[in-house]
């Protein structure tokens, strides 16, 4: 069972533009550092940080097979982030959209008196 | 006091005076207009306020599609000021739609003066320290979601404004 230390490492891994490029490219498949360095503006130790952050937050896993050593995309606990934040997120959205609404409507009414 | 970064933020501007909103989130006659999903309703006699320091908001949500579906929820409230700040522990408990656990969460919400007369409302919301639910993940299921996931990151990254980040 994932704890709150857990997702909240998962919170601060997605939080990173550039983690979430990463993420985005694991997703298609397994890849090497240096396939995930290529197409970014950052070095190969810089994106190597990145990953031991990911893993730390056990989002990826590191695989080895030889010499090659790769990443790979770990679901369990980005499903539990994506069900809290979709939730969450859709629940404000909605709410304030409502008070967008109600909040004209008391305004309008002011205007009338 | 070192503060562990919100998981969720939410910034809205709203074309209407800071105490107007402010009052809409703490005037038990109003807040049943707007919270939650439309279909779902909040009994009146079920609303009941004390909004000050260690005081405390406190609503039944009710859920038309579900009979019996009746959620409770209280807000804890550690820091208010007035016209400005909600702070506290979100409780909510009961039958929860979606299948979802009971669940505590800290909250967040700030009003802010913005030009023109309109107000920047911010809200932000921790984890709830029981949320973690065992999961021997589903791959597949697991990549839908991070497409939806990187867009809301994504969402959240432009809804901050460049000093914030």
């Amino acid at each position: 069972m994932a704890g709150t230390d857990q997702l909240s490492a998962v919170f601060a891994a997605l939080a990173d533009p550039t983690r979430r490029t990463i993420l985005a490219q694991l997703a298609e498949r397994e890849a090497t550092v240096t396939e995930l360095t290529a197409p970014l503006p950052i070095s190969m130790p810089a994106v190597s940080r990145h990953l031991k952050v990911l893993e730390r937050a056990a989002l990826i896993s590191r695989t080895r097979s030889g010499k090659w050593r790769g990443s790979r995309l770990e679901g369990a606990p980005l499903r539990e982030a994506a069900d809290w934040i979709e939730h969450y997120r859709r629940f404000w959205d909605t709410s304030l959209t409502r008070l967008d609404a109600h909040l004209a409507a008391l305004q309008a009414a002011e205007k009338e008196l | 006091m070192e503060e562990e970064a919100p998981q969720l933020s939410v910034t809205r501007v709203f074309d209407a005076p800071r105490d107007l909103v402010y009052r809409a989130f703490t005037d038990p006659d109003q807040l049943g207009s707007w919270w939650g999903p439309i279909g779902h309703s909040l009994p009146r006699d079920e609303i009941e306020f004390d909004v000050r320091p260690g005081g405390y908001q406190r609503w039944t949500e009710v859920y038309a599609g579900e009979p019996g579906g009746r959620v409770y929820g209280r807000i804890d409230l550690s820091d208010v000021v007035d016209g400005q700040l909600l702070a506290g522990v979100l409780s909510v408990t009961g039958r929860l739609p979606g299948g979802f656990e009971p669940f505590e969460t800290r909250l967040r919400i700030e009003f802010h003066d913005e030009p023109g007369g309109r107000t920047r409302l911010e809200i932000r919301q921790w984890l709830p320290p029981g949320l973690a639910a065992p999961s021997d993940a589903g791959w597949s299921e697991a990549f839908s979601k991070l497409d939806r996931v990187l867009a809301a990151a994504r969402a959240a990254a432009t809804d901050h404004r460049p000093t914030k980040d």
